[in-house]
Order: structure tokens, then C-alpha cells, then sequence
């Protein structure tokens, strides 16, 4: 399964090489300016070619190191973005599961079952989880389908996928993931109690 | 029940928090590697020794830089140097506060300044050691054993603070230094 959580990794690797780059890049710029007043110390005409050069390569490579910055900036910034919008919208996908399994009078080991047929496991792993008979399941998956007044499996799932679509999900409460994803936090934690 | 169990460990349980990036963290690490070469392994004589003091000098120059520009954690605005502040800080946590600082915590902020500061002064005073105008005068290397000895005692005091603020507060701040996150206990005021 193609899940978002990899692509969070691979932006983080990509964040990681940048920063790499950054010091590197960054210390090779240093050493070209201390070589430049150096050799301006030490006399050199300013229109002597190799300094020229030298003055050249220590400017490219500090606006290499400022545009890398600006990018890894830009980069962690849509990051944690992400990170919130997932953050949220679990969350609300949890609160919309259990009104409707409340709705529906679903007993505790109904819940469980319905769970775990929305994650996508089949009956006969879901018999093997819960350490019961897959006609057990099944006679519970039959009720769950019933109470929730689904033909089977695929509408069942559905009825959350609709849920999801047509929500008005939007996750973004300020341009900055980092400050909204910890003012969110509180507040959520008091709703839980 | 297993969807009510989820829903509340979520809510309850300790939340991670990306606090430093990729690059804070780099330099840190980069930064405590060549206090470590030069303090314990290179010869104080040698042209190694010159080097690592320049990549040092380089480090916090580059984390100076990302102070402005950087992510927010990271920028000189979230930890400004108050010394009144941290006196407060210093209170408050004696008085039993838990409050959990995302960026450095304002005593914290003021050990950062001086251990840069400190690297600052040991480069300076190292590269004049270098120089035919002050090379073999007194006061310049009296002034670099004096700042290395500070250093040492600044690196014990940072070690002991960060032990001291992951027990007070129960977050890891080693961990967070190396994965990026602060993984914040439930119920724990965020400043």
C-alpha cells in the first residue's frame, strides 16, 4: 500500500541532504573568503585573475547556501502542513467512526469488528486477531452490516469514504503548521474528558 | 470499546512535536564533535587543530545565520537572551512549574549564547595565535586556555541541564535533539 507516511520520510531524507549541503557548502564559502582576505591582506591587486575567480566562487557559493536555506525552509514548512492536515483529519475520521458505531448500538466486540473491517482486514485474519471462530465473525459482520443497514463490506466502507468526501475538512488554522498543530492540541485534549 | 481505546490514547497520550530541524540538529552534533577533537584528541600544535577550530568557528556562523532566517524553533525570536526571563524560569521551576518550552527554554537560551560566544572566543583568540602580530604573546593564548577551560565547565553545565530538564519535565531532550521531536506528555502546558 502507497500510504502519504512515505512520502513524509522521503521529504525528511530530503531535508536531511539539504542541511548536509548547507554546512558543507557553507564552510567551502568560508574557506574561499578567508582565502580572498587573505590574499587582499596579503597584497594582491584586486583585477589579479585569480582573485577575481576566488571572489567569484565565494559569492556563488553563498547564494548557493541562501537559496538551499529558503528551500529547506519551504520544505519543513510543507512538512509539518502535512503532518497537521493527517494529525486532523485522523482524528476527525475517529470522531465521525464513533458517532455512527454509537449510532447504530454496536456492542464492544461489534466495534472492534467493524474497525478492523474498515482498516481492510479480511474475517479470517480479524477471527484470527480477536482469537475466535471466523463464523463467529462472520455472524458479527453480518450484524454490524445490518445495524448499519449495509449490504456487505464494500458499502459498509463506503458509507465512511462518503463521509470523508463530502466533510468540510479543513484542516489549516494558520499558514504555520508548527504553531497551529500545538494551539490545536489543548483544546482537543479538553474535548476528550 | 477498540475505536473509544484509540480515540482517547490518542487525545491522552504524549503528542511528538517537530521542534528542530535538520540542520539545527546538524550543526549541534558537528558543532560538539569538534569541541570534543580539539578539546581531548588533536594536538594543540598541530594544523588539525587550526582546521577544527575553523569548521567549529564556521558551524556557529552558519547557526547564527539560520538564528534570521531559519524555522521558527530555531530563530533567535523564540529563545531571546533575558536574563530576567530566565531568573523567572529558574523560579517557576523551583516552585514545581512543568511547562514544557518548544524552542530552548530561557535559561537554556542563555547557555546556547554563551556556548556559542565561548566557540566564538576560543576561534578568534586561536586564528590570532596563528598570526605573526600576536603570535607568542601572553594575554592571546592565557585568553584561549581561559575560554577552553570555560567551555568545559559551560558543556558540563549544558549536560547536567538537559539531564535535569528531561527528568523535571519528561521530555527527552537528547531524544529531541537527534530525531527532531519533542514528544510531549499529556496534559503538559506548551510555551
Amino acid at each position: 500500500m502507497k500510504r502519504p507516511k512515505r512520502s513524509v520520510r522521503a521529504r525528511g531524507r530530503r531535508a536531511t541532504g539539504l542541511a548536509c549541503l548547507i554546512v558543507l557548502q557553507s564552510l567551502c564559502a568560508l574557506f574561499f573568503i578567508g582565502d580572498v582576505i587573505t590574499d587582499v591582506l596579503a597584497g594582491v591587486k584586486p583585477y589579479d585573475v585569480h582573485l577575481t575567480i576566488e571572489t567569484l566562487a565565494s559569492v556563488t557559493l553563498i547564494g548557493g547556501v541562501a537559496f538551499m536555506m529558503v528551500e529547506l525552509r519551504r520544505l519543513l514548512a510543507r512538512m509539518d502542513d502535512m503532518d497537521t492536515g493527517l494529525k486532523v483529519a485522523r482524528g476527525q475520521m475517529a470522531e465521525v467512526m464513533d458517532e455512527f458505531f454509537d449510532d447504530w448500538n454496536l456492542t464492544a466486540a461489534e466495534r472492534d469488528v467493524a474497525l478492523m473491517i474498515l482498516k481492510g482486514l479480511d474475517n479470517d485474519a480479524i477471527a484470527r486477531v480477536r482469537n475466535t471462530a471466523s463464523g463467529t465473525v462472520r455472524a458479527q459482520a453480518t450484524s454490524i452490516y445490518s445495524k448499519s443497514g449495509t449490504h456487505g463490506r464494500a458499502q459498509f466502507t463506503s458509507l465512511f469514504m462518503e463521509e470523508l468526501m463530502s466533510g468540510d475538512f479543513s484542516p489549516r488554522h494558520g499558514s504555520d503548521g508548527f504553531r497551529s498543530a500545538v494551539a490545536k492540541a489543548p483544546d482537543d485534549s479538553l474535548r476528550a474528558e | 470499546m477498540a475505536i473509544a481505546s484509540i480515540h482517547t490514547s490518542g487525545r491522552e497520550s504524549a503528542r511528538d512535536v517537530a521542534v528542530w530541524d535538520p540542520l539545527v540538529r546538524l550543526i549541534h552534533w558537528s558543532l560538539a564533535l569538534t569541541i570534543l577533537l580539539n578539546g581531548a584528541f588533536t594536538d594543540d600544535e598541530s594544523k588539525l587543530h587550526e582546521w577544527v577550530g575553523y569548521i567549529a568557528l564556521g558551524l556557529v556562523g552558519i547557526r547564527l545565520v539560520w538564528a534570521i532566517i531559519g524555522t521558527r524553533p530555531a530563530r533567535f525570536s523564540a529563545f531571546p537572551p533575558h536574563p530576567a526571563q530566565a531568573i523567572r524560569h529558574v523560579r517557576a521551576v523551583l516552585g514545581g512549574d512543568k511547562a514544557v518550552h518548544l524552542s530552548h527554554n530561557p535559561i537554556g537560551a542563555l547557555m546556547a549564547y554563551n556556548l556559542w560566544l565561548t566557540v566564538i572566543a576560543l576561534g578568534v583568540t586561536g586564528y590570532m595565535m596563528t598570526t605573526l602580530r600576536f603570535f607568542g604573546i601572553d594575554w592571546v593564548e592565557q585568553a584561549h586556555e581561559l575560554a577552553f577551560n570555560w567551555l568545559l565547565l559551560s558543556v558540563a553545565l549544558h549536560i547536567a541541564g538537559v539531564a535535569f530538564d528531561t527528568w523535571r519535565s519528561g521530555v527527552n531532550l537528547v531524544r529531541a535533539m537527534v530525531n527532531g521531536r519533542k514528544r510531549i506528555p499529556a496534559g503538559t502546558k506548551v510555551r
